[in-house]
């Protein structure tokens, strides 16, 4: 009965159930999807929190090193600023996870993999989300992200500081740089990832969803979802008290993400897209989430108006085509369009293999967004090179995944 | 309190007052270890008088059993439950416009009192609520004028003289009839269904609402909980049981995935959204781990007898509340705590996601519930005292004493212990029942119906 209680295994074990619910007979079981997403949002906290507390520290020690290299382009203020909210990150992401037990079921121990080649991995995704947050940041409105990745300290070294979305949204404390497209992240070292104390938000896993900000943050590592298309939703789990006040925030709240969610409403019957504004109210829809210091924004923040249309089935699986990139085979009518990719997914995932660091750390990235961000499935993200081949197709998957509850609902 | 001197020392355990010893009575169903699937036991209910036991299966039938006439000659034992009726209740469906298949396992059997010579039950699957008449028939018409007795109707030329038909006795049969279909109100999977005590209404749940039903009228319910978000992304409970008051008509609570328990009145408004009492104890947080929120889900809420107190279900405990104190259970009971370190191997093989009944007795005095390795425990309210015992058919002699089992957490095993990591997590007994009236009590493993009741000298 020993089971290795491994945050990594934990998350693809869930991702198994949820996935195989689609074609259990009977139908999709609300009830025990939702408790599976809370395992999942719970093991991604921890695997998170771990991640970042390790390579927290490395920055920390680079930053001395860059901060005299780096005057000219940063305000001074910034770093302190980054600086000085950094402390209270890792003792809030220790104590949040103190008290989690793993159950004793065996070794506690989550598995850590060799901190250079997880860096290396997370490092490229970040470049890859870079690449598409320029081809994003075309029009003059700054989003609060975007405002805040140009605001952020770009380090010709490559040390980004990390912009939670959450953190972004807040007031601007002097962007110098907003609207200027990021400069491209040099090759190097560690990013900047900031400690992920997500145990900020409550069991809500809205609000830890809210807290994960799926807004821009250029210099959030995990950014794989990201890499899969050119939102700009996934992102770390991350404090959002810890970079409150730090960076700009944008006017405009709705449109910091862009992001595509398509939702079968059970009842109506009504499918629905919705484009834009969606991913912020997943970031401050809860009162509980401290990034939102002025608590939650309401409804009326939320999502921006989807398109509807009525639910033919043969019209979705056609919809549900385009989206998918031409990376799926044809799928048999009445299943989940996605399947097919997932299956081939989960054996990728399978825990009996090694677990891929890498594959686990976008597996991460890509629910990073909280479950919310579907990734847009815009043309141009079958441009972007794969950051890790082979995986392209399940990170597309394993994106249009989505909440848990389009997961569901969605098939 | 284990009295150990000889193999067969008698353990005075759990009773209503006295110390009651349990004895095997009666097993029904298959013997094979091969279980079919549709033979499953999905529910089990004793009706009011607790003469007949209704069972459903995943099958979609139900079968009732009922207690034969106590016979005075054979003062030690109760009358025996033999079969009364079987009818196929429910049949698999498929919701086209959704691609969905409907599965006919019963989720739920109530019965309602008797009014008359028939007996009305409630059976329900996921989507559709039934009303069915069983009744009996051991007369029938004899001697037809027209028709001979096999129903060919005779040559008219051929009749001479005039008849009339009378009514001779004939071997019992009993009939199902469905005399009312609930259909069509509910999108998600219906959970509970309970009868009001004014025997004209009752109450259907699925994961998210709640709908008020007259028995007598199929074409309309009304809806009266609605928890369902206005985006599904913040959906963060749904609702897992529900259950009226047995005396208060107005007045009935629901459970919730998140360990809470909601009191609603029906007086207050139309729709019963916000509670009336809100029942919740504050998690401890040094339990705290990646299940903390599967374990606290509620799988099960029964008022007792008296309507003061009511009992949950959760994955590990049993609580019992009392309906005027909201912020923690007046006892906790922990049903099988040694699980507590097992749990991320319950979840990979899905175990954790059981959903286990509980019940009272009929003087509310003591609780039982289920557990895995074809266990069920049982709780004295009264003397604190509890115990487990095993559905077994090695015990099959009736009139056998049922030996109290215990688990072994940790440690050395002692003899007759069992150790956790022996336990058989698909042996679970999920569904109970206890007679209204007497220590008579029916378990339900996978595919197996057991009966057990207590010594009489």
């Amino acid at each position: 009965m020993e089971c290795a209680l491994d945050a990594q295994s934990l998350i693809s074990i869930s991702l198994r159930k949820i996935h195989s619910s689609r074609t259990q007979r009977g139908g999709i079981k609300l009830h025990k999807n939702l408790l599976v997403s809370y395992v999942l949002r719970n093991a991604r906290q921890l695997y998170l929190s771990e991640r970042y507390a390790e390579l927290y520290r490395r920055q920390q020690q680079q930053q001395q090193q860059q901060q005299q290299q780096q005057q000219q382009q940063q305000p001074p203020h910034h770093q302190h600023q980054h600086l000085a909210y950094a402390a209270p990150g890792i003792p809030a992401s220790a104590a949040d996870f103190g008290p989690l037990q793993l159950g004793g079921c065996g070794d506690a121990e989550a598995r850590e993999p060799a901190p250079r080649h997880q860096l290396h991995q997370l490092h490229q995704l970040h470049q890859l989300h870079l690449q598409q947050q320029l081809h994003q940041h075309q029009h003059p409105a700054p989003r609060g992200c975007a405002a805040a990745a140009a605001g952020a300290p770009a380090g010709g070294a490559g040390a980004l500081s990390e912009l939670p979305g959450c953190a972004a949204l807040q007031p601007p404390h002097g962007a110098p740089h907003r609207g200027q497209p990021l400069e491209p992240l040099q090759p190097g070292p560690a990013p900047l990832p900031p400690p992920a104390p997500a145990a900020l938000c409550p069991r809500d896993p809205r609000a830890s969803a809210a807290c994960s900000a799926p807004s821009v943050p250029p210099g959030a590592a995990p950014q794989a979802a990201a890499a899969a298309s050119p939102s700009t939703s996934p992102a770390p789990a991350s404090s959002p008290g810890f970079y409150r006040g730090a960076y700009p925030a944008p006017s405009d709240f709705g449109v910091h993400c862009s992001s595509q969610t398509t939702v079968l409403d059970l009842d109506t019957h009504v499918v629905t897209t919705v484009e834009n504004g969606y991913l912020h109210q997943d970031c401050c829809a809860s009162a509980h989430c401290p990034c939102c210091g002025q608590g939650a924004p309401g409804p009326g923040l939320a999502s921006a108006a989807g398109c509807k249309r009525k639910y033919y089935p043969g019209q979705e699986e056609e919809d549900d085509d385009d989206e998918d990139a031409g990376d799926l085979e044809a799928e048999p009518p009445g299943v989940a369009p996605f399947a097919p990719c997932k299956r081939a997914r989960f054996e990728d995932f399978c825990p009996d293999s090694s677990p891929d660091a890498s594959n686990i750390s976008n597996l991460i990235s890509i629910f990073g967004s909280g479950f919310s961000g579907l990734v847009s499935r815009q043309p141009d993200s079958s441009e972007q090179p794969p950051p890790l081949n082979g995986q392209l197709c399940a990170k597309q998957a394993l994106a249009s995944l989505g909440a848990w509850t389009r997961a569901i609902v969605a098939f | 309190m284990f009295l150990k001197f000889s193999p067969r020392a008698m353990f005075y355990g759990a009773g209503g007052g006295n110390d009651i010893q349990w004895c095997f009575s009666q097993v029904k169903g298959a013997v094979d270890d091969d279980v079919a699937e549709a033979d499953i036991i999905s529910t089990v209910e004793f009706n009011h008088s607790g003469e007949l036991l209704a069972t459903g299966d995943k099958g979609g039938r139900v079968v009732i059993f009922q207690q034969e006439q106590e016979n005075k000659i054979q003062s030690h034992s109760r009358g025996e439950y033999n079969v009364y009726s079987t009818f196929q209740s429910h049949e698999p469906e498929f919701d086209y416009l959704k691609s969905l298949e409907i599965e006919e396992k019963i989720n739920k059997i109530r019965w309602l009192p008797q009014k008359n010579a028939a007996q009305f039950l409630l059976s329900t699957n996921d989507k559709t609520i039934k009303l069915w008449k069983i009744s009996e028939r051991d007369k029938r018409p004899e001697g037809y004028n027209l028709k001979e007795e096999d129903g060919r109707f005779r040559d008219p030329t051929t009749v001479t003289t005039l008849r009339v038909p009378v009514f001779r006795p004939m071997d019992l049969m009993v009939e199902a009839s469905p005399r009312r279909i609930f259909a069509n109100a509910h999108t998600y999977h219906i959970n509970s269904i309970s009868i009001n005590s004014d025997y004209e209404t009752y109450l259907s749940a699925d994961d998210l609402r709640i709908n008020l039903w007259h028995l007598e009228i199929t074409d309309r319910s009304f809806n009266i909980v609605d928890i369902k978000p206005a985006n599904m992304e913040e959906l963060t409970e749904v609702i897992t049981a529900a259950e009226f008051h047995p005396n208060s008509c107005n007045t009935f609570v629901y459970s919730s995935s998140k360990g809470t328990i909601r009191l609603c009145d029906m007086r207050a408004s139309a729709l019963c959204d916000r509670h009336s009492k809100l029942f919740e104890e504050p998690e401890d947080p040094s339990n705290r781990s990646f299940f903390s929120e599967i374990i606290s889900s509620i799988s099960d809420v029964k008022f007792s007898h008296s309507g003061r107190y009511m009992m949950t279900r959760d994955y590990l405990s049993v609580k019992i509340w009392d309906l005027n104190m909201e912020n923690r259970p007046v006892e906790t009971y922990q049903v099988h705590e040694y699980l507590r370190s097992k749990l991320c191997s319950l979840y990979e093989n899905d175990c954790i996601f059981d959903k286990f009944e509980c019940c009272w007795n009929g003087s509310d005095s003591v609780v039982m519930t289920g557990s895995y390795n074809n266990f069920f425990r049982m709780f004295d309210r009264n003397t604190k005292r509890d115990i487990t015992l095993e559905a077994s058919r090695e015990n099959n002699k009736p009139r056998t004493v049922l030996k109290p089992r215990k688990v072994c957490a940790s440690g050395k095993r002692k003899k007759d212990e069992i150790s956790v990591d022996s336990l058989d997590f698909n042996k679970k007994i999920l569904h109970t029942a206890w007679h209204p009236k007497e220590n008579i009590i029916a378990v339900a493993t996978t595919n197996n119906l057991y009966i057990f009741q207590d010594k009489v000298n």
